[in-house]
């Protein structure tokens, strides 16, 4: 007998994802990113390899933008954990943005105030105000969703546009307004950051806060806890976890880390120790969304989100070389945002499933 | 005084509604799509791009069908591909703020001059092309045939599947409809209640829009005292000194208003006294993606 033979695609589900293949996925999809923007810059009349050595040697030159890099990536960790924590526990904290504008308000708040105070005390100080401010911003979304049960998506991007304008309203015009127009004052000269090899001491700091976080939800009773909710709600509601409580406690922290970065972006970087326009602020408190996204890619584990952020750091900062070196358009930076985030998402299929090809032989 | 503010309002009401009516359609499929803010930057971003070039009519086709394009990438993620409804639709947003930035921010500016959509004494016939789209919607959900098969969808998508109903058809179809309506409501945004092109125009619109179906609880006609009420209050928020000229809150103040009243809106809808209601109005499969056994 003849046997027809030829491959069939067949299309199975996948029942436990091992952590290899996850993290294979993750790869591929921003490997695939890349060649998809890379199709973007060579629309744009550029050619790709080119703008990426562009970009990757600018960011990486100690000269040019290594600190930025640093900076903005470390910027990016902060609220990369702010959204960890609570999709540990299976919540969805969009909020980091509108936490960020609170730990600003919190932290500059405790500048404007005290202005003479010694660096030591002061620096603290701003980063304990920050936090809180950030923290009480978040459980604000936790008690609603946990208590009231209100979708914390939704709530969260008001709570986002809310802190936008209140901002504003300290700044333009207000309170902190300074001379130039549409930005406060400057900081205090002791409330700037020290630097360490050449990044401010927060960007050191939040590698501490990536680690302890990891131990946190890896290692105690109420990251456990967490986690739990976060895989199987009705389990957790069985073995007598408090779900109120802990989207409380989730969005608590995962605001105070957001607020941190309050202090780190504007204290940190030479070139603010302010807030500036409500364009310049806004286009920052638009980076906060990469959180998201490297949330996701990294699976949640707070260790792979540093190095992640630094090299997306570097991609945020290095585009801006297109524009000016290269003459090519604005906005290529949110555009790769844009590509990885829709490319991911559509990876997210193989966390389901997967495409094997099977011989099928007709005539046997 | 006071009769362009209310056409104003109605401008804004106009786009909630469109973008509203068209997320209710799918929700009732069982089809959660977050990224609305999305469709109604690429359709406004789509729809002032192809009225520079061709002219009013064809901005609005554009952005209409680029609105349905995504909508069916939504589809294809959430239905076909079952990705999570959630990530998906972010997934949408995001892309949307990344690719009109670059896309369009580099014809920033208005409208030419003399490109001015039609109006009767300021009041786009657009208001009332959106309310004829939600009573048609409201009389296909809870009178037809076709409006049953969708809501079964959204219910139960086995049973509707064992009792003959194609249960990816018409997701895919309330999906699309959904991505087109938005994409309308972006067009309608830039192309007349703005008639120009800003860094990221809709500022939340989408979001707000998502809440009205929320806590419309799923009925067209609270949905449309909804859009009423948020397009005055969000028109309030803009100019207060139309209404009352010695208005004492800055202005900041009062463009805070349309989110903190949708968070309270929000909250009073889940309280106890409206949770059984709403628990039993939501559409059981909201959100899952549907998978045959």
């Amino acid at each position: 007998m003849i046997g027809l033979r030829f491959p069939k695609l067949k299309c199975e589900r996948i029942v436990i994802l091992t952590g290899a293949d996850a993290v294979k996925i993750s790869a591929l999809s921003v490997v695939i990113s890349f060649m998809l923007f890379g199709a973007f810059v060579a629309f744009e009349g550029t050619d790709p390899l080119v703008a990426y050595e562009h970009i990757f040697s600018f960011a990486f030159d100690p000269k040019l933008g290594l600190p930025i890099t640093l900076h903005r990536g470390f910027f990016l960790v902060f609220n990369t954990l702010a959204f960890i924590i609570p999709m540990a526990a299976g919540i969805w904290n969009i909020g980091m943005e509108g936490q960020f504008y609170l730990g600003t308000i919190g932290a500059f708040a405790v500048a404007y105030s005290f202005p003479d105070l010694n660096q030591a005390i002061l620096i603290p100080l701003m980063l304990i105000s920050g936090a809180i401010f950030g923290a009480a911003y978040g459980a604000l979304a936790g008690f609603l969703k946990g208590k009231m049960n209100v979708n914390e998506v939704v709530v969260t991007i008001m709570l986002n546009n809310i802190a936008f304008w209140l901002v504003y309203l300290l700044t333009v015009g207000g309170p902190w307004a300074g001379i130039a127009e549409s930005t406060s004052k400057p900081l205090p000269k002791n409330a700037c950051a020290p630097m360490v090899w050449n990044t401010p001491f927060t960007s050191i700091f939040v590698i501490v806060v990536a680690i302890l976080v990891y131990f946190f939800l890896k290692k105690t009773t109420i990251g456990y806890q967490i986690r739990t909710l976060g895989s199987n709600p009705i389990v957790a509601k069985h073995v007598g976890i408090s779900a109120p409580k802990i989207s409380v406690i989730v969005m608590a922290i995962g605001g105070a880390i957001a607020g941190l970065s309050g202090y780190h972006m504007w204290a940190g970087d030479p070139a603010f120790l302010m807030i500036p326009r409500p364009e310049a602020y806004k286009a920052i408190g638009d980076l906060t969304y990469w959180g998201i996204i490297l949330g996701l890619i990294c699976l949640l584990n707070p260790l792979t989100s540093v190095p992640a952020s630094i090299f997306i750091g570097s991609i945020i900062v290095g585009t801006t070389v297109l524009v000016r070196r290269l003459r090519m358009p604005f906005g290529l930076d949110v555009l790769f945002l844009g590509i990885i985030s829709l490319v991911f998402a559509a990876f997210q299929f193989f966390h389901q499933y997967r495409i094997r090809r099977v011989k099928v032989v007709i005539g046997k | 005084m006071i009769w362009p503010f209310i056409t104003r309002s109605l401008g804004i009401a106009t786009i909630l509604l469109l973008a509203a009516i068209g997320e209710l359609l799918d929700e009732r499929a069982g089809v959660l799509n977050v990224g609305i803010e999305g469709l109604m930057l690429f359709g406004g971003a789509a729809g002032f791009l192809a009225a520079l070039k061709w002219g009013l009519l064809a901005g609005f086709i554009v952005g209409t069908i680029v609105g349905g394009a995504f909508g069916l990438l939504h589809a294809v993620l959430s239905i076909t591909l079952k990705v999570n409804q959630v990530v998906s639709g972010m997934g949408i947003w995001l892309f949307a703020m990344g690719f009109v930035t670059y896309w369009a921010d580099r014809y920033s500016g208005p409208l030419p001059m003399g490109m001015v959509s039609p109006s009767i004494h300021g009041l786009s016939p657009m208001f009332f092309i959106a309310l004829a789209i939600l009573f048609a919607i409201w009389f296909i959900l809870s009178r037809t045939h076709l409006g049953l098969k969708i809501r079964s969808v959204g219910e139960d998508p086995s049973t509707a599947e064992v009792s003959g109903v194609n249960v990816v058809k018409i997701r895919y179809l309330c999906t699309t409809i959904g991505g087109l309506l938005g994409g309308l409501a972006g067009a309608f945004l830039t192309l007349t209640y703005l008639a120009c092109w800003s860094h990221l125009p809709t500022m939340g619109l989408g979001w707000v829009a998502l809440a009205l179906v929320q806590f419309s609880i799923w009925r067209p006609p609270i949905l449309l005292a909804g859009a009423l009420l948020f397009g005055f209050i969000w028109q309030f928020a803009i100019s207060p000194e139309t209404i009352y000229a010695g208005i004492p809150a800055p202005l900041p103040v009062l463009r805070m208003l349309p989110f903190a009243v949708t968070i309270i809106f929000l909250t009073v809808i889940s309280s106890e006294r409206f949770r059984k209601k709403w628990a039993l109005a939501k559409p059981a499969a909201l959100g899952q993606p549907y998978i045959k056994e």
